[in-house]
């Protein structure tokens, strides 16, 4: 298969090129047919339980998702010109596309029970009107206060924050929506500062985020990686073609992915830039072994043969370990994720298919004239030689120091393998001075919080909760949530009849708790009903046949690893404290279905890292026909994923989506420059048949091959490091750390292990020893 | 050539006269001074059983039952509502009054048995929800006419019966409405349909006369419904055992029968 691939690109050049060309324009032209999907959402199933639920919860107890908007004023922001503003604002908002006005929590939309005056029990809007003096805003602040459903909630109680919360008809409208917000404020504050924060935002506009820096970063990666190989080959005409073969491998696959109808989701727009560098690697081989031999062979064609006929085979394992390593991304399940990896892995063989078929006949077609100086700069000078050389020789004198130092440090990542976190933030994927972060800080720090959960109790009985043990049971439920540092408020059917009652009975505190009656209680919630406010204002918190409560629960924070504390502290209190009647309990919520799709990432790449990790294992084993080999080629791999995730233990930067999915990459890309190095040190070793010519030529074409894709892709992602998207910044350093560890690895570790074991790896006729080699050496 | 421009004026004008004058020349604040006195003030008191259903977007429904009398102290204005609940059951016996003064806020008192207790309530507000219903109170007990400005739309039949077709648009900022338009029966100025306008071309509510009836030698509508557009869901009142003209009592509409249910009106 090889000859002939090879030699039909070398005699047809122009038929591979056209075809190339034909293709690609095919691919280009699905392209417009993009449909982005940024809901993190998606992560799950459609059919999951947990989300199923979720939209079952937001639909009986009409509950949307909210943007978080506040003001926080240090002297003090209850005061009639900020509530005027503040009036002024919800107005307009109200009005915005997508805005579910009616379930605005706000001051000047929510509504309040009290007694007036005159003992008139009253339900009505919190702030009607604008206040027209100070003394007016303060009460509103003391009505918040007394207000247990609301307290917490819309201003904080010592008056300096205030916050609304604005439901949106679809999460994927808080991009804009916040954009819109925004610009209300800036045309009624007076220089008040105002943030937005919630899942909702930060989810979508991390999405709109996205897909801007990949619009920089893809192309600024190729762009760096042009000049790095421009740099080390110094010939514009050659190194187009493994950029044509990178763009050329991105559009078959994106066009492959639109045409069958799959959306963009976050994972699914990484691909270009996950592609890139890959379909680069095969080709850096072939230009870095045709620039070496082109002055031996002066010929064109041989060259290309010979430099074929060397790379084919471990070219072909580099591309399948890699399409291993992505492809097991298909066993988690997580469908944006097995979107991604099938992808991927579909663009590995594309870039694989086209370094061997299209980089040659390129080169076939490319004048004489125009490689007459191709590699014919002396290599032994440039100053990658020259580390190698050195490189060479120290490894010759302290390879037992090299082997110690492996096991040293392998020794210490698995420390650090074991500090590693598991946990996840959308919020926290922007970087901390991000304004949605500033906001995220700040909101939750005065108020109750910006991350609304719910967790459902279910009576399974129509008016189950009507009964005042079960209503008593949930109110300790209740406060018992809140002792965590966690939750700022949970907020429930309870509350609202303690207030009722309080209110009800002249503001007596002795009233302020759940009657002992049933039938109190049914008329308590019966007043609410008629007393004039929004009856649905009730069956958000409990369901119509009140068989169910829908408790609220502010989180103000939305790492997942807080999010399962409260999930746990529930649950433990319900165990340790049986209902009186039996209580089935639920969560839903944006945060929560945050942690259950990181379980299952969790558990997913988990499965896939080990099974990819051991097919890697059987294809190494069948590649060198040797069990020996097939365990030193997993070194490289297996040090660089423990040092790598060992650092993520230490630093202490929590184990989420990107980290994880990143782990196929690391498994896929570290074992390449082993199999590279194993495969053409035999073939050396083939020709020469001494082990110190051996050992030596490891360090010139072969080592420069390495270094150059260790540099060219390790310099080509450092831009990344600046995007201000967290998960950029951790492919970037992820691309960055495999190339540097496993090279280092790659070209330490194993000449170190060969000088060890020599004799069975490397046999030879004049049998050299292991003093030969120091010897010589010294 | 002058003259023609004219000629067709003219024309037009003569023809749109009998719309503007004449014997059924409809005038739209009397016609809807009409529906109101039809819907809210026939004879000088009547009482009724009322079963309300609330159904939710998912076809769930909650039941009201209760008796409700009404007694009018002046015709198109003053009046008193008296209601006592029978359904749902763990609220049975509560009763609930309305004093309805045009002019100013109505009066409006609750009974709570379980703690015997009576508490006055607000009315701030006409336009919130009745009994936790898509009626609100002034959809219960009207709104007053003058309120609001009128015109004529057209002539129209709905439901089989001719209609005229009125809009209406509030004098003053109004949370209900925007605009209203009111099918009003031409024979018995029965209200037959009612939408309420917010915002843009679709109503945010859709009152029905399902079913009318005559009683008493008064048409009344025995059925109404209220749908709730925005929120997908609607709620149906049905009323039997109308009797009107009753000769029911001021003292009815005291506190001390929120307590005691007049025995003779409610059994």
């Amino acid at each position: 298969m090889r000859r002939f691939i090879e030699e039909f690109s070398i005699n047809h050049p122009w038929a591979v090129i056209i075809a190339v060309t034909v293709i690609t324009v095919f691919f280009a032209a699905q392209l417009p047919g993009i449909k982005i999907d940024t809901d993190p959402e998606n992560m799950l199933r459609a059919d999951e339980p947990a989300r199923l639920f979720d939209h079952e919860v937001k639909e009986e107890f009409a509950i949307s998702d909210f943007i978080a908007v506040g003001v926080v004023v240090e002297e003090g922001a209850f005061n009639a010109h900020l509530l005027g503003n503040i009036h002024a604002i919800v107005e307009e908002v109200s009005e915005i596309e997508g805005v579910v006005a009616d379930d605005i929590l706000s001051p000047s939309t929510v509504d309040d029970i009290r007694q007036d005056s005159d003992g008139v029990l009253t339900v009505s809007t919190l702030m009607e009107y604008p206040p027209e003096n100070d003394a007016e805003a303060k009460f509103i602040l003391e009505r918040i206060k007394g207000n247990p459903v609301l307290r917490g909630k819309l201003a904080s109680d010592n008056g300096k924050a205030i916050a609304l919360f604005i439901p949106i008809e679809s999460k994927n409208m808080s991009h804009r929506i916040a954009g819109e917000i925004e610009e209300i404020i800036a045309r009624h504050s007076s220089g008040e500062e105002y943030f937005i924060a919630g899942l909702p935002v930060a989810e979508d506009s991390f999405g709109a985020e996205m897909f801007k820096q990949m619009a920089l970063s893809a192309p600024l990666a190729g762009l760096i990686i042009f000049l790095l190989l421009l740099f080390f080959f110094r010939n514009a005409r050659i190194v187009i073609a493994p950029m044509i073969v990178a763009v050329a491998s991105v559009i078959w696959t994106m066009g492959l992915l639109i045409m069958t109808g799959n959306t963009v989701h976050i994972m699914s727009s990484m691909i270009p830039i996950f592609l890139i560098p890959i379909a680069v690697l095969n080709s850096i081989h072939i230009i870095s072994e045709f620039h070496d031999e082109f002055q031996k062979y002066k010929h064109k064609k041989t060259t290309i043969r010979n430099t074929i006929l060397k790379l084919f085979t471990p070219m072909l394992f580099t591309s399948l370990t890699t399409v291993v390593g992505f492809a097991s991304l298909a066993l988690t399940p997580i469908p944006p994720v097995r979107v991604f990896g099938i992808f991927v892995a579909f663009g590995i063989i594309v870039a694989w298919l086209l370094s061997i078929t299209f980089n040659p006949a390129f080169a076939v077609l490319l004048s004489s004239n125009s490689l007459r100086n191709f590699g014919k700069s002396d290599e032994s000078h440039r100053p990658l030689t020259v580390a190698l050389h050195a490189m060479r020789d120290f490894n010759r004198k302290h390879y037992k120091a090299v082997l110690v130092a492996s096991a040293v440090i392998i020794l210490i990542a698995v420390v650090g393998l074991k500090m590693i976190v598991v946990n996840d933030n959308p919020v926290k994927w922007f970087k901390s001075n991000h304004p949605l972060r500033v906001a995220d800080v700040t909101l939750n720090q005065h108020l109750a919080g910006t991350y609304m959960n719910y967790l459902v109790l279910d009576g399974e009985k129509e008016d189950a909760m009507k009964d005042p043990e079960t209503l008593r049971y949930i109110e300790r439920l209740q406060r018992h949530l809140e002792q965590s540092s966690f939750v700022g408020a949970a907020t429930g059917l309870p509350d609202i009849v303690k207030k009722v009652r309080f209110e009800l009975f002249d503001s007596d505190p002795a009233k302020f708790a759940i009657p002992d009656s049933r039938r109190e209680i049914a008329e308590d919630l019966f007043i609410f009903e008629i007393s004039g406010g929004d009856p649905g204002d009730l069956f958000k918190f409990v369901s119509e046949d009140y068989s169910k409560v829908n408790l609220w629960v502010q989180l103000n924070e939305g790492d997942n690893r807080s999010v399962m504390s409260v999930v746990q502290s529930a649950e433990d209190f319900i165990s340790e404290n049986p209902p009186p009647a039996p209580l089935k309990a639920e969560w839903a919520g944006l945060s929560y279905i945050n942690i259950v799709w990181q379980e299952k990432m969790v558990s997913g790449l988990r499965a896939a890292l080990l099974s990819s990790f051991a097919v890697v294992f059987l294809m190494m084993v069948f590649l060198f026909r040797s069990p020996l080999l097939g365990l030193i080629s997993m070194l490289p791999l297996s040090i660089t994923i423990m040092a790598i995730y060992g650092a993520i233990g230490y630093i202490g930067k929590p184990y989420d989506m990107p980290i994880a999915v990143l782990s196929s990459l690391t498994l896929g890309l570290s074992i390449d420059f082993a199999i590279h190095f194993i495969k053409r040190t035999r073939n050396i070793h083939k020709e020469t048949g001494d082990f110190e010519k051996t050992y030596n030529e490891m360090f010139e074409g072969l080592g420069r091959a390495i270094s150059r894709n260790v540099l060219v892709i390790a310099i080509g992602f450092i831009p990344m490091f600046f995007s201000i998207l967290v998960p950029y910044i951790t492919v970037g350093s992820f691309f960055f750390a495999i190339m540097m560890v496993s090279g280092a690895v790659t070209m330490l570790l194993l000449p170190s292990i060969f000088i060890v074991l020599r004799k069975r790896l490397f046999p030879q006729a004049d049998a050299e020893t292991e003093e030969t080699v120091i010897q010589k050496a010294s | 050539m002058k003259t023609l421009p004219i000629i067709l004026a003219a024309a037009i004008m003569l023809m749109s006269l009998p719309a503007l004058a004449g014997n059924s020349s409809p005038d739209p604040e009397g016609l809807m001074k009409e529906a109101h006195m039809a819907m809210f003030y026939a004879a000088d008191d009547g009482i009724s059983e009322v079963e309300m259903k609330i159904v939710n977007s998912k076809g769930k429904e909650r039941v009201r039952q209760f008796t409700m009398i009404r007694l009018d102290i002046e015709e198109g204005g003053k009046q008193m509502y008296y209601t006592y609940f029978r359904k749902p059951h763990d609220v049975s016996r509560l009763t609930f009054m309305v004093h309805k003064l045009p002019d100013a806020n109505d009066s409006r008192w609750i009974y709570v048995p379980s703690v015997d207790l009576i508490k006055r309530i607000s009315s701030d507000d006409k336009g919130s929800s009745f009994v936790g219903s898509d009626f609100t109170y002034e959809d219960v007990s009207g709104r007053h006419w003058t309120e609001d400005t009128h015109s004529f739309v057209r002539e129209d039949e709905y439901n089989g019966r001719a209609v005229y077709v009125i809009e209406s648009k509030p004098n003053e900022k109004y949370k209900g409405f925007t605009s209203k338009i009111t099918f009003i029966d031409r024979e018995n100025h029965l209200v037959l349909r009612e939408e309420y306008y917010t915002k843009g071309d679709t109503p945010a509510r859709i009152f029905t006369a399902e079913k009318v009836e005559t009683i008493d030698g008064i048409a009344t509508s025995t059925f109404r419904k209220m749908e709730n557009v925005k929120k997908n869901q609607y709620t149906t009142v049905e009323f039997s055992d109308i009797r009107y003209g009753c000769g029911v009592k001021e003292s009815v509409f005291t506190e001390r029968s929120l307590k005691n249910p007049p025995r003779e009106y409610i059994k």
